[in-house]
């Protein structure tokens, strides 16, 4: 599934990723821990092909497809999705319209057919009464005077939409409350399949509770300085990330 | 007679030694030797013109192409063949190289209370001529017009009315689409009518162009009106003069693209109290292209409210301009006017040229300018990438969404769809690709 090798990275000569490695196999959920400015969010950026990052040396594979030469749409069509830690909001591109150019655009570029509007229609339905999404937030323009829970809601929707072969949740749980925290886990949760990879990214131990990773990655100054089991989560939540940083240093 | 500029350029004399051939031939030859007489003093506008100065028509104009005369066979049949990629649902009025063709023209005998008239049938003496005359403001290129316009089409809608269809002014060309073509067209609406009017000027291919509308709206009367200008002339200025009389609602917009050389002007007065006035435009722009927006809105009666939204997408070396102007004298209290102007700059050679203006001389009004030109924003096309939208489908769809917004004001939802759809087509068409 995704494998990254020996990643080194910089934004504006600023070294974020220095030599970071990760595998995630099909049908695991990985986490990946840290304190601010370990690289987390670059991370995500740089799977998804954020422009603006230089990637100096190393590789990032899905399904031992090269992503690095890819565009960031056809790194979608691949199969590959960000949850946004804070989604944007786009005046004048209405909800119902971005979702069907997203599902389409992906379709034609596997050479599939367009979906049919009925079918659109009753997926979006189906998918959005699971996250408890009225059709009156549908129908406003994309994440506009949303809400933080309703922001993150919207990008469970886009994900079981979408049905990507590897999502990356980059601090799902930032700016939930813990109900709205529970409707997207859930929502998550449900997307769990043995042929999906998943790679949640957190500060805090809590979101492990609601969606159980297999595996727990640690991460500071651009790599991955321990891996272990959920228990390694709980864990970090009693001695905080203060013995990582000098581990990396 | 002659010209009176020291140094006149080739097209001034042009425009002058026709005026000369011409004038016999024409009515109202008294008007039109006292506005020719002006533009000659003037000339053709220049940058050091303030009110010109980003539109540099004489540098633009070098040449004054020969009048445009009435069609003849041929231009009719190229307008009939040109009218059938017209085919909407609206009562049009067909103008061929400006001149009214009742040919072409839907009949409008069915119409109640839609009173049709060629300009050129009016009589001398006609009010309508004498009210064109006297809102007119003092403008080189309106002067041009009331002096060479020899037709145009007079639309009076009756008091109470309200239209279902829209009414389509269908500017064309004739078959030598390489003349000088000035058209004078009116449209007045009586007390609390109610109507739409779609202006689609498809003249296009060469030539030089110099139009103007007349918008005259009765008391608490009502007017959609869209300016669809697409493919213009090498040179073409339009004039667009509206009165409004109290409560009156006159909500006007224009989708422009394509025009290698574009002025549109508008002067909109708020005669009568409670009137309400919505200008807005969106401009898409490529290659060398340039379309100037020019406005000048008084508020004459007290308790006004005026908006202009004007929004520009600018690619290559376009070159767009925006100059509005809010005039309120001191009696015009509780005026409320705000302006904006928004442009999207696609490419590091296109440029903007805004100049917002308040004038302002009550003690109790509300007024406001704002504008920001700015790049397509890096985040929200990320954003969509990462959902698998194609980098150009993406940008076409936040383009699309930031000039349709101009098209919001429009409170006839076909008006509005018109307009829309006619953006979509242009932007699949692929002009910012």
């Amino acid at each position: 599934m995704l494998d990254i090798e020996n990643l080194h990275v910089s934004i504006a000569g600023k070294k974020i990723l220095d030599g970071f490695s990760l595998k995630v196999e099909a049908g695991q959920v990985a986490a990946i821990m840290g304190p601010n400015g370990s690289g987390k969010s670059t991370l995500s950026y740089v799977i998804a092909g954020k422009p603006d990052y230089e990637v100096t040396s190393g590789s990032i594979k899905l399904d031992g497809v090269d992503l690095l030469d890819k565009d960031v749409a056809a790194r979608a069509a691949l199969g590959v999705f960000l949850s946004f830690q804070y989604p944007l909001e786009i005046p004048g591109v209405a909800t119902m319209t971005f979702l069907k150019a997203a599902i389409n655009a992906q379709l034609k570029a596997r050479g599939e057919d367009e979906v049919s509007i009925p079918d659109f229609m009753k997926r979006v339905r189906a998918a959005a009464a699971k996250l408890n999404i009225s059709q009156d937030m549908l129908k406003r323009p994309v994440n506009l005077g949303f809400s933080g829970g309703e922001k993150k809601r919207m990008e469970i929707l886009q994900m079981a939409l979408l049905e990507p072969r590897f999502a990356i949740l980059d601090e799902m749980d930032s700016g939930l409350d813990i109900d709205a925290l529970r409707v997207c886990a859930e929502g998550v949760n449900a997307l769990r399949s043995k042929e999906r990879g998943l790679l949640v990214i957190t500060h805090y131990q809590r979101l492990l509770d609601y969606i159980v990773p297999d595996v727990v990655h640690v991460m500071s100054k651009g790599r991955i300085v321990r891996s272990g089991g959920p228990e390694l989560a709980l864990e970090l939540e009693k001695s905080g990330y203060a013995d990582y940083a000098s581990e990396a240093a | 007679m002659g010209a009176l500029l020291l140094n006149p350029t080739p097209a001034e004399q042009e425009f002058s030694q026709a005026f000369a051939l011409a004038r016999p031939g024409l009515p109202d030859a008294a008007d039109r030797r006292q506005a020719f007489e002006r533009f000659a003093r003037a000339g053709l506008p220049t940058r050091r013109l303030e009110s010109w100065h980003y539109s540099d028509l004489r540098a633009k104009l070098r040449t004054a192409p020969p009048l445009a005369g009435k069609p003849d066979d041929a231009s009719k049949a190229f307008a009939k063949s040109e009218l059938e990629k017209h085919a909407r649902e609206s009562l049009k009025l067909v103008l061929i190289d400006g001149f009214f063709s009742t040919e072409l023209s839907d009949d409008f005998s069915g119409v109640a209370g839609v009173k049709i008239r060629a300009l050129s049938a009016l009589p001398s003496d006609a009010p309508i001529l004498a009210l064109m005359r006297d809102l007119s403001p003092s403008d080189p290129l309106l002067d041009l017009n009331a002096a060479f316009a020899q037709d145009g089409v007079v639309v009076e809608i009756a008091e109470g009315l309200r239209l279902e269809k829209p009414i389509e002014i269908l500017a064309l060309c004739g078959a030598n689409g390489g003349g000088s073509r000035f058209s004078r067209n009116f449209v007045a609406l009586g007390e609390g009518a109610r109507a739409s009017l779609v202006e689609t000027r498809a003249e296009g291919v060469g030539g030089f162009g110099d139009s103007a509308l007349f918008l005259v709206l009765g008391k608490a009367s009502e007017l959609d009106y869209a300016c669809r200008a697409e493919n213009g002339a090498p040179v073409e200025v339009q004039n667009m003069i509206a009165r409004l009389d109290g409560q009156a609602k006159l909500r006007a917009t224009a989708l422009v693209a394509g025009t290698p050389f574009l002025r549109r002007q508008i002067f909109a007065t708020c005669a009568g109290e409670g009137a309400e006035l919505n200008l807005s435009g969106a401009s898409l722009l490529r290659s060398k292209e340039h379309a100037d927006a020019t406005m000048v809105v008084t508020h004459e009666a007290p308790g006004c409210v005026s908006r202009e939204t004007f929004k520009y997408v600018l690619a290559d070396e376009a070159d767009g301009v925006f100059q509005g102007k809010i005039v309120v004298p001191p009696h015009a209290q509780k005026t409320d006017g705000k302006m904006l102007c928004r442009a999207l700059l696609l490419s590091d050679s296109a440029s903007m040229s805004v100049k917002p203006e308040l004038e302002i001389f009550a003690d109790d009004v509300a007024c406001g300018h704002g504008a920001a030109c700015a790049k397509l924003d890096a985040a929200q096309l990320f954003y969509m990438e990462s959902r698998g939208i194609p980098k150009v489908e993406a940008q076409g769809m936040l383009i699309e969404a930031f000039a349709a917004e101009a098209f919001d004001i429009m409170s006839d939802d076909s008006m509005r769809d018109l307009l829309k759809t006619d953006l979509t087509a242009l932007l699949e068409s692929g002009i910012f690709a």
